[in-house]
């Protein structure tokens, strides 16, 4: 699917726009702590509910890292678990989700997993039929680049980019995650669009 | 200011920050502007591209996977408490019965009071067969054909042995 406006999807504001950064809405937060709070007592249910909240999310998270279904797959399978082990652990002083991306880009950090055979790769998605075929060929070709750019990332530059870019976490949260500082995050950032911007032309030659 | 934006400045400036210092660095420096341009555009290839949407039907798989593999883990780990109880309590009568002082050797058997043979430790007749055992072949005693077979197949002279190690107590002192 790719780039096609099917796939637009909310930027982050100062990324986007270069305005200053604030703070946005977070009206899940207090959800995502009435289900935490319950899913420390051990109640399923509740960590249902905060999976099919964030499975897309860390699906998108691990998919950008390992530029795989079936391992994406696998990770975010892992990464659930490894939260409902560890969910008792936590204590709110940052956002679930910040803490959940946390384990995913662990669990896609010590990934060591072989690839699964071509037969089991997610097949690729119908074309949009808004956008016509050829332009959408052309856009699957560069986000197919993009993606493979990005997988082959360094992988502190990768989590680095996929955190802030595509999760929208801030410098200080992606610092947390990452184990990292701020001054860290953001040269890693520099660098990861300085070598993707060579690696997709690279792929493009 | 002096020298080019750091790596560090550059991302504030990319972020909408960095102060005004650093802004109007950057869109007067011919290096630090290439490079800020050069990473908007990055940035601009980064955002169009989206992960490939999975079947709607995978997000409820995927649900489904993460509750039986808790479900499991759950089992598991009740399976495995289960056996540490029981592993805990073998050890405990185990230890328990190691640590135990040995206990004294059961006494033998008393003979009944109208037993004409003596008592084992004042018998000298079975101190006298242990000296025959030790001086005679017993394979034909082992092949259990017998007392009878067997003093029957012994020789004059193991005969003579026989009879006078009947007679003499273990510390050699005749009857």
């Amino acid at each position: 699917m790719g780039m096609s406006s099917t796939a637009a999807r909310a930027l982050p504001v100062a990324l986007a726009t270069g305005e200053p950064a604030t703070e946005p809405a977070r009206p899940a937060a207090d959800a995502d702590l009435e289900a935490v709070e319950a899913s420390r007592r051990g109640e399923r249910e509740a960590f249902d509910r905060l999976v099919v909240r964030y499975q897309r999310d860390v699906y998108r998270l691990c998919f950008r890292y390992v530029n795989d279904h079936a391992d994406a797959n696998d990770l975010t399978q892992e990464a659930f678990l490894r939260a409902w082990r560890a969910i008792g652990g936590f204590r709110g002083q940052s956002r679930f989700s910040t803490w959940l991306y946390r384990i995913a880009v662990n669990a896609c950090l010590n990934h060591r997993a072989a690839r699964r055979p071509p037969a089991l790769e997610l097949p690729e998605a119908l074309p949009d039929p808004a956008v016509p075929a050829s332009e959408a060929v052309v856009d699957e070709e560069r986000a197919r680049r993009v993606r493979d750019a990005v997988s082959r990332l360094p992988e502190k530059q990768r989590a680095t980019l996929i955190l802030k870019v595509y999760h929208d976490l801030t410098h200080r949260e992606v610092a947390e995650a990452l184990g990292s500082t701020v001054g860290t995050v953001k040269a890693n950032l520099f660098h990861a669009l300085g070598n993707l911007r060579r690696l997709v032309a690279e792929g493009g030659e | 200011m002096s020298g080019h934006l750091s790596e560090e400045r550059l991302a504030d400036v990319l972020d909408g920050g960095g102060g005004p210092e650093a802004r109007e660095h950057a869109a007067t420096c011919r290096a630090c502007g290439a490079r800020l341009e050069a990473a908007r555009a990055a940035l601009a290839l980064v955002l169009q591209t989206e992960v490939p949407e999975p079947p709607a039907l995978y997000w409820e798989a995927l649900r489904r996977n993460v509750g039986r593999r808790i479900d499991e883990e759950g089992r598991r780990r009740a399976n495995r408490s289960r056996l540490l109880v029981f592993a805990t309590a073998a050890a405990v009568v185990l230890g328990v019965s190691i640590g135990r002082a040995p206990e004294e050797p059961a006494p033998a058997p008393a003979l009944p009071a109208w037993s004409a043979l003596p008592p084992a430790d004042e018998d000298s007749g079975l101190a006298g067969l242990s000296v025959l055992a030790a001086e005679t072949d017993l394979a034909a005693w082992n092949a259990g054909r017998g007392l009878g077979a067997f003093v029957a197949e012994l020789s004059e002279e193991e005969s003579q042995t026989l009879v006078e190690a009947l007679r003499t107590d273990p510390a050699g002192v005749e009857l």
